[in-house]
């Protein structure tokens, strides 16, 4: 199939089935805007604050909504690339070791069930306004360093909560389900354990990895665009948002929800790519 | 290869094996089994199903111990053997994320060689089992034969002179048997392979080894040994070889009907 028949396809098959609910929320959208009610911008106007990213708005403390996603992102990087980092080599380790398994499970099943969100007040009290900058250079130089010192710790622990159990359960189940005779046939060989993680167990566990991996980014995402509005938040897509509604500058709430909605759709869509090109082998195994 | 102490590649000495089915019943699989099969020669293992065939195999390899008795390969413990038995098994076990080149060559990895090294030798492998040109596919998209010539590429890798296989060719059709049946004789003649060759079918048996072994069923027992001296390649519409397999089959047939007897014995009892 040529470049342009390939497109034709996607956007026949995939795009137009997938804006048929958006176009009929928008169009229920424009209608409210034009019966005038107060909290309904137009939407020309949101239209208008999300075609200047880089317009810094007077009413949200001069951060513009390209910063605002900035910050919530680099937010989401550091809480959720710690999660990945522990969870999958935890859930590695657990898989393949029943004494770590019985030591991990229970308590990770307990602490599995507490809504992330609960922990922020705790959180609050745990690490105060303790952020990334204050652990390198202590809290009274910490404002010099002003990007970092809007990265707080508290934050980090709850994203990491929200996006752990996903990822060491999908790891655990993946290394759990490798085939008894891959193992065998890799002793006889005479493989030693980094050969069979290197060779089975990972590449065995990897889309299950990743199918952990795009759950837990999901409740990530939700949890931090909870924790930007919580007091102590400078910056962030979701401190926009609380902020501009304080303000009953609608349109900015609008827009920060519209951006909240793609960057998910995006991250999920970036993950699930990689999903299907690890388990390429995995519908087809005979 | 020849073993330096001179003997017998695989040998099983009065070997049994129960299992517990998951109600907790005994299952007797093997029942004092003792054989020995020649250095750089194929020893067919046929049977009925139940008599305990792959079991003997899976104790051969050294992944499960026998309960009583003991077996040896080229004179020593299995466990000693590791990286030198080759085991091939019904349902191959090539990794489907590792395409067919990387799953050929992993032997050699295993054992630490050199990239370059490991190309080389895969292409000569794939080579000899017309493999070339299928390297770059993963094994889900190669045909039955192929991925089984893959698995016995594997196998050669590995560079085991003791190798164990367990119903390989089962899955395939006649034509592809037939030729992989005529590959494997090939290479295992020019390597000086010692194999130890589980099949159901006495036409396999007949036709690749030098020595049969004939089990009986539930208990697994070892019922007759046949030598075979026909020369390779074997007819197989010769007299000689139809004779051979009716010889096999009556012996099996036999041990059947004695087993059903004594089966029919049991339930008339049980009746009363």
């Amino acid at each position: 199939m040529n470049k342009t028949g390939k497109l034709i396809n996607y956007l026949a098959g995939r795009v137009l089935p997938g804006s048929i609910i958006p176009f009929f929320i928008v169009s229920a959208w424009w209608l409210a805007s034009r019966t005038g009610t107060a909290v309904v911008p137009g939407i020309a106007e949101v239209m208008r604050v999300l075609l200047h990213p880089f317009e810094a708005p007077p009413e949200l403390y001069s951060r513009s909504i390209a910063f605002s996603l900035f910050m919530t992102l680099i937010r989401f990087t550091a809480g959720f690339g710690l999660a990945i980092v522990t969870a999958v080599p935890l859930g590695l380790l657990a898989g393949q070791s029943r004494t770590a398994e019985r030591i991990l499970y229970p308590v990770i099943q307990m602490s599995r069930s507490i809504n992330p969100i609960a922990l922020m007040p705790l959180a609050t009290v745990f690490f105060g306004l303790a952020s990334v900058a204050s652990v390198f250079t202590g809290e009274m130089e910490a404002w010099k360093y002003d990007l970092a010192d809007q990265v707080q710790l508290a934050m980090i622990f709850i994203l990491w909560w929200g996006g752990f159990f996903p990822i060491f359960l999908s790891t655990l189940n993946g290394v759990r389900s490798v085939g008894a005779p891959y193992i065998e046939m890799m002793s006889l060989a005479g493989a030693s354990r980094v050969q069979l993680l290197k060779n089975v167990i990972f590449p065995h566990a990897l889309p299950s990895i990743m199918h952990g991996i795009r759950m837990g980014m999901g409740i990530t995402w939700l949890v931090l665009l909870a924790a930007e509005i919580y007091p102590g938040t400078r910056s962030g897509i979701g401190y926009m948002l609380c902020t501009a509604c304080k303000t009953s500058d609608y349109q900015y709430t609008f827009a920060a929800m519209i951006i909240i909605a793609l960057t998910g759709l995006l991250l999920d869509w970036t993950i699930h790519h990689f999903e299907k090109k690890t388990g390429h082998w995995q519908t087809r195994e005979r | 290869m020849s073993s330096p102490s001179g003997a017998p590649a695989f040998s099983a000495g009065r070997i049994s094996k129960g299992y517990k089915s998951r109600e907790g019943v005994g299952v007797q699989a093997l029942e004092r089994v003792s054989f020995e099969a020649d250095e750089g020669k194929i020893t067919c293992i046929v049977g009925p199903t139940g008599s305990g065939k792959s079991t003997i195999l899976r104790i051969m390899s050294g992944l499960e111990a026998p309960d009583e008795g003991s077996v040896r390969v080229a004179g020593v413990q299995p466990s000693d053997m590791t990286g030198r038995i080759g085991y091939l098994t019904q349902r191959h076990t090539l990794l489907p994320w590792m395409k067919t080149g990387d799953n050929i060559g992993l032997p050699l990895k295993v054992r630490g060689l050199a990239r370059e090294m490991i190309k080389n030798r895969v292409r000569e492998i794939a080579e000899s089992l017309a493999l070339n040109g299928l390297l770059d596919l993963y094994p889900y998209e190669l045909s039955g034969g192929a991925m089984q010539r893959a698995a016995i590429g594997r196998l050669l890798a590995s560079d085991a002179g003791y190798c164990l296989l367990d119903e390989p060719f089962s899955a395939l059709d006649e034509k592809t048997l037939h030729a992989l049946q005529r590959l494997f004789l090939d290479i295992a003649g020019r390597s000086r392979l010692s194999v130890l060759f589980v099949t159901h079918s006495i036409d396999e048996a007949v036709f690749l080894a030098d020595r049969i072994i004939v089990l009986s069923a539930g208990p697994g027992r070892v019922v007759e040994t046949f030598e075979v001296d026909m020369p390779h390649p074997r007819d197989r519409i010769s007299p000689l070889f139809g004779a051979l397999i009716e010889r096999v089959r009556q012996k099996i047939e036999s041990v059947l009907r004695d087993d059903a007897a004594v089966c029919g014995a049991d339930s008339a009892t049980g009746g009363h």
